[in-house]
């Protein structure tokens, strides 16, 4: 047995769109080794760059953002991104701990 | 995702159905899925993977496709016998995990709306109360008025039936006393080592909140053990 998950994210969304904002909804859709956070993790972006929830442990949470912009500012309506194991350059954006992850990204509209 | 759908799951959620939210990755296109219920045209032919994945609680891509499903099952229901100062505190952590709450307390003065604002709360004696509520394999009672006429038929009904945690506040007196009262009552010793009392994973704290952090800990790590 499991509890149903559920952190609010959406119901967060519903009211930052009640507020004119635009929303780009962050969800993971897929993940390989250790990646912190489950499959159906959330988190949402408005246009200013604000953010609620997460995706990962705080390891891709900047580099979502930026991708999130960047969909509203291109028009797009979804957008896959995918984020592997860091490299040694301490300043790319990667998972520390090792893992990878599929996010999908959509404006809600 | 589309406004309307978005209202439709929060909607859903709020009325504790078990659904899914399908998503056709290549197209944006999603839809929710209900047991029994006919499945959108634009998924149709992925209909038998989206119900086995329903049926398993499966989070995921469905395999060689596009499609990902996310399931959203019944939350775990908590009777809390006891409108005490400890249940304000358990209410708390309980809806930020995302439990159902229902509050049991014949005792008027504790079991308020001011008390417990929006919380789903009986002033009926337990034995009435309970006969109101479903309850499951999915269901936990914490019984912390440790006043045996207000305990003691909770725990009793709640022994009967499936309840996949219930636990009992007092001390290793106090429920020494509760088990040997249960016994001539003709409980087994069995079914009578079901409740977890003391109540609560040993933290140390005496307060409020850190008993209520000790409950809702166990409770938990119960969950997980099913």
């Amino acid at each position: 047995m499991k509890n149903s998950f559920d952190e609010k994210i959406l119901d967060e969304a519903n009211d930052w769109l009640s507020s004119k904002q635009s929303v780009v909804l962050a969800t993971v859709i897929q993940t390989w080794g250790s990646s912190p956070r489950q499959v159906g993790s959330r988190m949402i972006v408005n246009d200013k760059g604000d953010f609620s929830g997460s995706v990962s442990g705080g390891c891709v949470e900047t580099a979502v953002v930026r991708e999130c912009l960047d969909l509203l500012k291109e028009k797009k309506p979804f957008k896959k991104i995918e984020f592997k194991v860091s490299n040694e350059s301490a300043w790319e954006v990667g998972l520390a701990c090792g893992g990878e992850i599929a996010i999908f990204l959509e404006q809600i509209n | 995702m589309k406004k309307e759908l978005l209202k439709k799951i929060i909607e859903k959620k709020g009325k504790k159905i078990e659904f899914s939210v399908i998503t056709n990755l290549e197209d944006g296109k999603g839809c929710i899925f209900e047991k029994d219920k006919p499945i959108d045209k634009n998924f149709e032919k992925y209909k038998n993977e989206i119900i086995s994945q329903f049926n398993k609680k499966n989070n995921g891509i469905i395999e060689g496709t596009n499609i990902f499903v996310e399931n959203y099952i019944r939350p775990i229901k908590v009777i809390i016998i006891g409108a005490v100062h400890i249940a304000q505190y358990l209410i708390n952590f309980a809806k930020d995990l995302n439990f159902e709450i229902f509050i049991i307390d014949p005792r008027g003065y504790f079991a308020s709306e001011q008390r417990f604002p929006g919380i789903k709360i009986s002033n009926k004696w337990p034995k009435d109360a309970l006969a109101e509520i479903k309850t499951d394999q999915n269901t936990a009672l914490v019984a912390l008025t440790h006043d045996p006429k207000i305990d003691d038929p909770a725990l009793q009904h709640a022994l009967k039936k499936e309840f996949f945690y219930i636990g009992a506040l007092g001390s290793k007196k106090t429920h020494a006393n509760r088990c040997a009262r249960l016994k001539e009552t003709g409980f087994a010793d069995e079914q009578i080592n079901r409740i977890f009392g003391p109540i609560g994973i040993k933290l140390g704290g005496k307060s409020a909140p850190e008993i209520a952090l000790s409950i809702i800990a166990q409770l938990v790590s119960e969950v997980y053990k099913k």
